[in-house]
């Protein structure tokens, strides 16, 4: 554990002094306004707050909850002072990892407790607004798992209180957090694969999305996700990461509608949200996202492609392809076998070789030795990924007071389109950017 | 700009240099024995030859030298850089030596005017424009070459798309460099292999998804046959002009223009 909690130490502080380069290279001030949420996010300011320790409490202690506690507990300037949690077992090996941690079943109680700065919200999404507006409402910070709420008008109420609060309020989009995301959307601004033409996400997994129930009448509470009161399904849960994605490398512009189709294709077991989703998003000016995903085949993974005319980047790979960058498949023969130190013959004459009739590309590291690439596999979250510096950049806000741009506006319209993209499945029909969910931020 | 890219390998002292559409199609060069800095500083002297190279010869650049030549040499007389003069010099030496097969007006190059005391091109047809497709990548290959020699690189691997290809020294667990031809009809077949060293492999012919782009210039006759012509030769331009005519020549024509010419070997593949 000794070494793994140095190598985590070591992330976070790289990538604070990735973020600082950033700030002191030749325009790169022009690269951090379209990061903005990482310009508190430094190796200055964090030595700013040495001393001092943010007391937060976790809410929801549930997998993920649990995962979230495991970050926590390696960043030096929080600490957890309180758990809670309404179904016992979680609580139970929550309180395992923390014993110093105060444990409450009721959050309300908890946040009436003056020795907590902030709160991490790990529940089930039907919580997500309740929980967030009361805890802005009695002084705490925030921290909450995407999405940010299960209905638009709950995610309008967060966006009106975030607006009036002066505490800080995060989103897990921990992709904000990731170097290979902040770099990969950064070249892509800067022209990397040139004008943005179409984007294509998918999510696939083989995977039922149930947990274990000890007795039946803890289905719904366990089981939430599977359930509309409790879970907006594939699009929150999955999608969301990918709409904000997809809204931070279009330069906060927003799709115009939305169409798509929804189904229960192969786990029949009683549950209500889709195993099966397939949506386009279009923008104003016909670029469409298409969005797919499916948890009974997981051939595909997960990935977040954004296809320009001149490349094609994928982003959870760390990965990007150029159009015009197909080098002959005989010089990579001859490549590979100088390194293997074999001298043989390679098909290399021929009638010119055609670049355009060769179906492989080339890739390219966004970041050299990219470690951590999510496969999507995972039910709860990958090394690497993020996850813990954005908890890491929560904890220093909560010190400092000072709320990171654009987190809480990115969280609204991705959490907006993923309901907006629920509805359209449902009605079967087109659906159009309501005017009353429209916000300043959003460009169209 | 990232298209054009230069990658090193740091076991093998290999470099690999990219460059996307350049001369109709892709150049790649594999440097062996010289540092990542001197790779890199060699690299960028080609990238910027070849610029400079395919802005005077690349008649679909309107920009370009011949270009400009094409639009206006009917009309009156054009004076054009030396260095492209004497490449015209050399094409029509070509085109005698070649029975008039090598033809970079795909016409009649009577009708081709070189003024040598203006350097100045002038055509006595509208319908001439002259095409170095057939010549550039041979001529890019010599000049490189040359580079090389100059940069000391002993052991180096160049190609045009796999038909121009140029073998400096030797494959570095090999005493040559080892290319084998395959058959563009059928996947995986190999039709013979042929060995360089210092010399230059030039193929001609049709592929399944490129053909009858060679014309016989007396006819104007599409060549469709299934069939690949490859010439070795020491010298990158002899080979490329050759695998051209060859492959429009008859029988005959064909052991009369190889008269002319001082080259390692050719091949014929006839492919059933």
């Amino acid at each position: 554990m000794t070494s793994n909690k140095q190598n985590k130490k070591a992330v976070d502080l790289s990538l604070r002094q990735f973020i600082k380069n950033l700030g002191s290279i030749a325009g790169g001030t022009a690269l951090l306004a379209s990061t903005p949420w990482l310009q508190s996010f430094t190796t200055d300011k964090l030595s700013e707050i040495k001393k001092e320790k943010a007391r937060l409490a976790v809410i929801g202690t549930g997998s993920r909850g649990q995962y979230h506690i495991h970050n926590m507990l390696e960043i030096g300037h929080l600490e957890i002072v309180a758990l809670c949690d309404n179904y016992m077992p979680n609580l139970k090996d929550a309180a395992a990892l923390c014993p110093k941690a105060k444990t409450y079943t009721d959050y309300k109680k908890l946040l009436d407790s003056a020795e907590i700065d902030g709160v991490v919200i790990a529940t089930p999404l039907n919580w997500h607004a309740p929980i967030v507006l009361d805890a802005l409402d009695a002084g705490k910070h925030v921290f909450c798992e995407k999405a940010m709420a299960l209905a638009m008008d709950e995610c309008k109420a967060i966006y009106s209180a975030y607006q009036q609060t002066d505490k800080v309020l995060y989103f897990g989009l921990q992709q904000l957090f990731d170097e290979k995301y902040i770099k990969g959307i950064q070249m892509i601004h800067n022209g990397l694969i040139g004008d943005i033409v179409g984007l294509r996400c998918h999510w696939f997994r083989n995977h039922d999305w149930r947990r274990p129930v000890p007795s039946p009448e803890l289905e719904r509470k366990i089981n939430w996700r599977l359930y509309w009161e409790s879970s907006a399904g594939l699009m929150t849960e999955l999608g969301s990461h990918q709409l904000e994605i997809c809204n931070w490398a279009m330069g906060q512009r927003v799709p115009v509608s939305v169409s798509g189709m929804g189904d229960i294709v192969h786990w029949k077991d009683g549950r209500e949200v889709y195993d099966s989703v397939n949506l386009v998003y279009r923008y104003a000016d016909g670029v469409k996202i298409n969005y797919e995903s499916l948890i009974s085949n997981k051939f595909n993974g997960m990935e977040n492609q954004i296809l320009g005319n001149k490349g094609t980047a994928e982003l959870a790979q760390g990965l990007y392809y150029l159009e015009d960058d197909n080098s002959s498949p005989a010089i990579q023969q001859l490549l590979a076998e100088i390194q293997d130190k074999v001298f043989a013959a390679i098909p290399a004459a021929g009638p010119s070789w055609r670049s355009e009739t060769k179906g492989k590309y080339k890739p390219h590291a966004i970041v050299k030795n990219t470690a951590g690439v999510h496969s999507g596999a995972s039910m709860i979250g990958a090394d690497a990924d993020g996850s813990d510096l954005i908890m890491s950049a929560f904890a220093q806000a909560c010190i400092t007071g000072e709320q990171a741009k654009n987190i809480v506006e990115e969280a609204y319209v991705a959490t907006i389109l993923c309901l907006l993209g629920n509805q359209a499945m449902a009605e079967q029909k087109t659906i159009y950017f309501p005017e009353e969910y429209k916000i300043p931020y959003m460009k169209f | 700009m990232m298209i054009n890219s230069l990658q090193y390998y740091n076991d093998t002292q290999m470099s690999h240099g990219s460059m996307g559409k350049i001369m109709g199609t892709r150049f790649e060069v594999i440097l062996l024995d010289k540092s990542e800095d001197a790779a890199s500083a060699i690299w960028h002297d080609i990238q910027q030859e070849l610029m400079r190279l395919d802005k005077l010869l690349n008649r679909f650049d309107p920009e370009s030298e011949i270009a400009k030549m094409n639009t206006q040499a009917f009309l009156h007389p054009v004076a054009v850089h030396p260095e492209l003069f004497q490449i015209l010099t050399d094409c029509r030496i070509y085109h005698e030596k070649t029975m008039g097969l090598f033809d970079i007006s795909l016409k009649d190059f009577s009708k081709v005017v070189l003024l040598e005391s203006d350097c100045a091109v002038s055509f006595l047809s509208p319908e001439i424009t002259l095409d170095l497709g057939a010549y550039a990548k041979g001529y890019a290959l010599q000049v490189i070459g040359g580079k090389l020699k100059k940069y000391n690189v002993l052991n180096a691997f160049l190609s045009f798309g796999d038909s121009s290809i140029l073998g400096i020294g030797n494959h570095p667990y090999g005493n040559s460099w080892k290319v084998s031809v395959t058959n563009p009809f059928v996947h995986h077949e190999v039709l013979g292999e042929i060995d360089l060293q210092h010399t230059s492999l030039s193929t001609s012919g049709n592929s399944p998804s490129y053909s009858n782009h060679i014309v016989r210039p007396d006819s104007g006759r599409r060549n469709n046959e299934r069939k690949l012509v490859c010439v070795v030769a020491g010298n990158p331009v002899d080979a490329e002009v050759l695998s051209t005519a060859l492959m429009v020549a008859t029988d005959q024509e064909r052991q009369e223009i190889l008269q002319n010419f001082e080259i390692e070997s050719f091949k014929i593949y006839n492919i059933e």
